[in-house]
């Protein structure tokens, strides 16, 4: 299994050295700073030198490299490589070089914790934070009942629970964060759509509770037979993956998403639909380079959802060619500027309300060239953030909430859709 | 040059911490660079700071699409700092196949023309960095002019030549070499050793391709080194662990090397005592290891140039003694240079004597624990290698095989088949030697080897019993090569029932040995093996049945070649009369004699470099290509086709003169057509005496002095600087006539310092009947190189000794000689009144006797004389003289033994008396 784990910042100087294995030398992580970090044709994730395989993530500007000398899972170990930035996230608030820096032995003791001889234990989040704190010591016997604690929790049915969690107001609250990808060809087809969406929960229950969930998803909708009519509303879900307390044999025989919470925040499920995507934008560009030393721009931005809505932080980054020496430009709305150090026009609307279209006219003024060299024209790339709106048409129909005292509970759910990597070309 | 801006930028180029800041950083300088250049009306400093910022974003690594022109720009600035930058931008930022470089090459072309030798060396970098054709072809002119012009300070000539080398290298076919020969050659007088070594360094290079033109360079380096050698003439600051200039030395020695000995025992003789005095100096190893390291530099240098010119000289033996002292050293580098110096002379001498006096060190260096060292030890053991030490030396290369580098084991075989071969005195000896080394060696016995074994047994019939017997032998060893197999298949093949008879070889016994090996062999061993089959049923068909049993397995094997052969084998073998199968398997016809493809080999692998070799390694035949020995032969190629030309002509009955003059371009005739003006008048004084002035202009002033006995003579020239400043490359060349030797007694210096003069001796010696008279260049540097062309006034009637003849025996002479061919008359006027007393003076200044009282006419004149060659003999002359004082005409009769020296004896009297 995983033989060490290095975090290096973004230089390829070692951060965190951990060995878990006999079989390498703390030397290895030399190998990956020459052969990876150092090397730029190599941006695949996965390397393998000899019998050493390196898997590595990238995060803000760290790289958290696993090393392994067995052909080991590779799925596993990436996504125990995410587990560690989420352990660092929520501990840190950031996971960044500081951080690192800030949190040396915090982070070692965290990964003597994770890992065991390069096995991973458990990474729950609330429950490490339970016995690695970051708070001056309890007293001895609070210690003494927390461990005894922690070893029923570890070792019970469900690991990821206390069963002691008390709240006088029971609530929860649900969150569909959806981010589109969309790459639409100069000629208006779309060559690539695609959304992926992540439902964040966070649980404030008091007891055992066992939630059901329940999604307009397709194939559930289509097997009941009363709601036969309203199937057209339906999801098609590409692919989907749970946290680790759904219990998935449901799931398998009738697709019901049914499960004991963990306390507080985590992701319950995570999915890809590429089918019947609603692009929240409709993007209109007209370029046109006339001779040599002029390029206009026209481009017409059109939100494509209810008029009640609206999107923030909208921003359109235009490219300009390489050999640009100056733009000017106006936007009906927004401000729009030339950025340099981008080679693009960035043009900024901070609200954007539903069914309007605004538009920016551009000219840019271009310089000779000793090589005459045609313009790539990259695509233009857009960034925004739409509430109360999936990309997706996701909706989620229920959350139920049964205890054993059966109180009452509050529930609450939002949805957002933000773009991922949305690409215009002309 | 500071440059704030810059400095910023750099300053933040470094900050970045990741590769997306620096293109954030470098995107917004080119997009502000951009809007500047496009702004226009810069300054000279913005424009230079811009074009640096873009240079260094180019050595970044970042593509630069523009800002192309302003460096352009920058270099028509007068501003030194701003000129720099704009030739540091262009070098960069240009390649030689660029289209902007036109753009550029008139800008280089001022700057080039420029009095400032500072813009001139800017420029002269930006051509050598760049290079290319355009650029070649457009400047070499101007580079040219820079380093001979007389103008141009030291620093710039140094960066000219080594401009110009560049050049060459790249587009040799640009320069035209020849035409500019002469005057690059006498910068190596040039006071300056810097300039001196780079100027090497260019005709070391251009020598090497045009060696007739750089010839005139020979006496120049001679006398260079013998300044720095032996007169110690050189600046302090070249002095390096105190030995001056070890590197221009070194180059000058190579430069000669590329040359044929000299002939001129004068510049034989300074040689000599250069080379002398390098091999006394190098007497003592000095302590200092750079010290050590030049001086040896120079001795290797100077040792390979004395086996160049004379490998047998005096100077060699001595140089050998010190190349033993050498192959003992502890350091590897002198080691490995004394084997290859020493194999340089065992390659080119027939004295082998001396260096076989060292065989057991040059063995003993086969151990050395440095590869290249082992390789040159080889190098010379193959060298030095003839018949008498043959033996001792393969033997010994074979016991070394076994342990020998693997990267030197090919190389080994091939010379030990090539030495075996060549020194083989005994066959059977040949046979073991070359088996062996197949048994023992076999993964390096390259194809040639074993078809020269092949070839060799069967032409020689004596061998082929001994050969059969040993191939068996090896065969049976339990370690065989494939090689090994496929020459016992070949030879048992065709001489195995040579050995039938004996014990131990029956037809059975060789089938089995060579079969038992048949399946571990590969498909081409195979296939001959299975023509050695065949063979073996002609030759024993009782073990036919055994045979057919293998053609028959391998009918159906999948390789096409093998079962076409088994079939085809089969089917002959299985016929029912055995007549096609003894036609087939006749005894193979000896081969022709050819060349060696082993030697071919052996050759092909000396690669060429830059600087070709001097001398190849092995014996003194395979030197006969050398760059130096080619021109020498190409030289006497040329004459001998010459005269074959002149012959056919002759034959052929043509008279054109003119196409023979074509056809043989030599220097003397081109001269002819230089005379420098106004030389008649000096010439014609000079013609009726023996001493005056032969040139004189506002700088320089010739004289003569001359006297002569019989075909001897001597000659004395006065050349006297009349100006104020000393004149430098003074050189004097002469071409003398066929039929006229002429040596000159030491060698001239090469400058005369003001107002003085410099005297040169010259010994004549008359051969043959000369027909035209000796040709003199002078050449020297007064600002630019000067060139004086003159003809010397050494005529044919300077070898007559005057007589004087009674009346009697005149005429019985004057009959005996008869009418023409050997009688020539002319009848001409004068200029001028005829002066009888300047006739006499023209006669006995032509060295006449003139006979009184033999004419009864008085006023006639009557003369004799004999002329004197050393080769043809004496040439009897007399001459009548009839002047008409009525009609100022002259009738010239001449009477000689030689219708030409009549001829021209005419013509000489006649243009001296009109």
């Amino acid at each position: 299994m995983i033989s060490a784990l290095f975090i290096y910042n973004q230089k390829g100087e070692v951060l965190i050295s951990r060995l878990y294995r006999q079989d390498l030398k703390r030397s290895i992580a030399d190998i990956f700073r020459i052969q990876v970090i150092s090397n730029t044709d190599i941006r695949s994730p996965i390397i393998t030198l000899g019998s050493t395989s390196f898997f590595h993530v990238r995060h803000e500007n760290l790289y958290i490299v696993a090393v392994t000398k067995w052909n080991a899972n590779a799925a596993l170990i990436f996504e125990f490589c995410y587990r560690v930035i989420n352990i660092g996230r929520s501990y840190f608030g950031k996971f960044d070089e500081e951080a690192v820096k800030a949190n040396f032995v915090l982070i070692y003791e965290l990964l003597d914790e994770v890992l065991d001889f390069g096995y991973p234990q458990n990474s729950e989040t609330e429950t490490l934070k339970m016995y690695i704190t970051t708070e001056s010591v309890k007293s001895e016997r609070a210690i003494m009942e927390d461990s005894a604690k922690i070893t029923i929790q570890a070792t019970g049915a469900t690991s990821w629970r206390r069963s002691d969690v008390r709240y006088r107001k029971n609530e929860a609250f649900v969150d569909v964060i959806e981010s589109v990808n969309l790459l639409l060809s100069a000629q208006g087809n779309v060559l690539r759509g695609d959304v992926t969406g992540q439902i964040m929960m966070r649980a404030y229950l008091s007891g055992t509770p066992e939630c059901k969930f329940g999604l307009n998803d397709k194939v559930l909708l289509e097997k009941d037979p009363t709601n036969r009519k309203k199937s057209s509303e339906a999801v098609e879900i590409d692919d989907c993956q749970f946290h680790q307390c759904v219990k998935l044999g449901k799931f398998d025989s009738d697709r019901t998403i049914s499960f004991i919470p963990p306390d507080g925040e985590f992701e319950l499920m995570r999915y890809r639909t590429s089918d019947n995507i609603n692009l929240p934008f409709k993007v209109h560009p007209v370029v046109t380079e006339i001779g040599k030393s002029k390029i206009e721009y026209r481009i017409l931005v059109k939100a494509n959802f209810s008029s009640k809505l609206y999107a923030n932080n909208v921003v359109l980054n235009i490219p300009t060619p390489l050999n640009t020496t100056g733009v000017i430009c106006s936007a009906s709305n927004g401000k729009a500027k030339y950025v340099p150090a981008d080679n693009s026009i960035v043009w900024k609307i901070s609200r954007f309300q539903g069914q309007s279209e605004f538009m920016l006219t551009g000219e840019a003024s271009l310089t000779a060239m000793t090589h005459k060299k045609a313009w790539s024209r990259p695509p233009i790339s857009m960034d925004f953030h739409v509430l109360m709106f999936t990309s997706s048409g996701l909706l989620v129909r229920f959350l139920k909430v049964f205890e054993k005292s059966n109180y009452n509970s509050v529930k609450w759910v939002r949805y957002m859709t933000k773009a991922g990597n949305y690409q215009i070309r002309f | 040059m500071a440059m704030r801006g810059l400095t910023v930028f750099i300053a933040d180029i470094r900050n970045c911490r990741v590769r997306e800041l620096e293109e954030k950083r470098i995107n917004k300088e080119m997009a502000n660079i951009r809007t500047k250049f496009k702004e226009g009306s810069l300054s000279g400093y913005d424009k230079k700071k811009y074009v640096c910022k873009l240079l260094y974003m180019y050595i970044l690594g970042w593509d630069i699409d523009f800002g192309h022109m302003e460096a352009v720009n920058l270099i028509s600035s007068n501003k030194y700092s701003e000129k720099q930058i704009g030739y540091l931008g262009i070098t960069l930022l240009m390649h030689e196949n660029s289209d902007l470089v036109r753009l550029v090459v008139n800008s280089i072309r001022k700057d080039l023309d420029d009095n400032n030798e500072i813009h001139n060396c800017l420029a002269l970098h930006a051509i050598a960095n760049i290079g290319g054709r355009e650029m070649a072809e457009s400047l070499a002119g101007d580079v040219h002019r820079l380093l001979v012009s007389p103008n141009s300070k030291s620093f710039v000539k140094k960066k000219a030549a080594l401009t110009m080398l560049r050049l060459f290298r790249k587009h040799p076919d640009v320069i035209p070499a020849p035409d500019w020969a002469e005057r690059i050659t006498n910068i190596i007088d040039d006071y300056d050793l810097g300039v001196c070594l780079s100027v090497t360094s260019l005709i070391t290079a251009l020598a090497q391709q045009y060696p007739e033109a750089f010839m005139m360079a020979i006496p120049k380096a001679i006398t260079r080194l013998h300044k720095v050698i032996v007169e110690r003439d050189f600046s302090a600051d070249y002095v390096y662990y105190k030995i001056p200039i070890p590197w221009l030395q070194v180059k000058l020695l190579r430069l000669l090397q590329y040359f044929p000995p000299t002939e001129d025992p004068n510049m034989a003789e300074m040689l000599h005592n250069v080379l002398q005095t390098i091999i006394n100096n190098s007497q003592e190893t000095p302590r200092n290891v750079q010290h050590n390291n030049a001086q040896n530099a120079i001795l290797f240098e100077a040792i390979n140039l004395a086996i160049h010119m004379d490998c047998e000289s005096d100077i060699v033996r001595q140089a050998t003694n010190i190349l033993a002292r050498f192959i003992l050293s502890k350091e590897t580098n002198v080691r490995y240079l004394g084997l290859e110096t020493m194999a340089h002379l065992a390659a080119v001498t027939d004295e082998l004597d001396e260096i076989k006096k060292h065989e057991e060190t040059i063995i003993l260096s086969l151990r050395d624990k440095d590869i290249s060292v082992r390789r040159r030890g080889l190098d010379l053991l193959y060298s030095m290698c003839d018949v008498s030490n043959a033996k001792t030396i393969v033997s010994e290369l074979i016991r070394y095989l076994h342990i020998a580098d693997y990267a030197l084991r090919e190389e080994m075989v091939l010379k030990i088949a090539i030495m075996t071969e060549k020194y083989a005195t005994e066959h059977s000896w040949y046979v073991d030697v070359i088996l062996q080394l197949i048994s023992s060696a076999g993964d390096h016995v390259g194809e040639e080897v074993w078809y020269r074994v092949v070839q060799i047994v069967t032409n020689h019939e004596n061998l082929q019993e001994y050969a059969a017997k040993m191939v068996l032998h090896y065969m049976r060893s339990p370690h065989c090569h494939e090689n090994m197999l496929k020459v016992g298949g070949y030879i048992l093949g065709e001489y195995g029932h040579l050995i039938a008879n004996l014990p131990g070889a029956s037809p059975i016994e060789q089938f089995n040995t060579l079969h038992a090996r048949f399946g571990l062999c590969s498909l081409a061993t195979r296939a001959l093996l299975l023509s050695t089959y065949i063979k073996f049923i002609n030759l024993f068909p009782e073990i036919k049945g055994a045979i057919l049993a293998v053609f028959n397995q391998y009918r159906h094997v999948l390789d096409a070649e093998l079962q076409q052969r088994a079939c085809e084998y089969m089917a002959i073998a299985t016929m029912p009369t055995d007549d096609l199968l003894q036609t087939v398997c006749e005894e193979m016809p000896q081969f022709p004699e050819r060349e060696s493809a082993l030697l071919s080999r052996l050759n092909e692998k000396t690669n060429m470099t830059e600087d070709k070799r001097t001398w190849n390694i092995g014996g003194k035949d395979s030197n006969e290509k050398t760059p130096a020995n080619l021109l020498a032969a190409k030289e006497k190629n040329e004459n001998g086709n010459v005269d074959d030309l002149a012959a056919a002509l002759g034959n052929a009955g043509i008279n054109t003169p003119s196409a023979a003059d074509e056809a043989t371009p030599k220097a003397g005739l081109s001269w002819k057509d230089q005379l420098a003006p106004g030389y008649e008048v000096w010439y014609n004084r000079l013609r009726d005496g023996t001493d005056g002035v032969l040139y004189e202009d506002s700088i320089l002033q010739i004289g003569i002095k001359s006297e002569y006995h019989g075909h001897l003579g001597r000659l004395a020239m006065y050349f006297g600087n009349k100006t104020h400043t000393q004149l430098n490359s003074f050189s004097v060349t002469v071409e003398s006539p066929e039929g006229l030797v002429i040596a000159s007694s030491h060698t001239l210096a090469t400058s005369i310092g003001p107002s003085t003069q410099i005297q040169q001796l010259y010994s004549l010696e008359c051969q043959q009947i000369l027909t035209d008279v000796p040709l003199i260049r002078i050449s020297y540097q007064a600002g630019s190189i000067q060139s004086i062309y003159l003809k010397l006034p050494v005529t044919l009637t300077r070898f007559i000794e005057p007589i004087q003849l009674a009346s009697a025996d005149f005429f019985g002479r004057w009959k005996q000689i008869g009418g023409p061919p050997r009688e020539v008359q002319a009848i001409f006027k004068s200029s001028e009144r005829i002066n009888l007393e300047k006739a006499r003076s023209v006669l006995v200044n032509n060295r006449m006797g003139i006979c009184d009282n033999v004419d009864p006419k008085p006023g006639n004149f009557v003369a004799t004389g004999v002329l004197n060659t050393s080769l043809s003999g004496k040439v009897g002359c007399l001459l009548r003289l009839e002047p008409n004082r009525e009609t100022d005409m002259y009738r010239l009769t001449i009477r000689t033994t030689s219708d030409v020296v009549s001829k021209h004896l005419k013509e000489i009297l006649q243009s001296a008396l009109l």
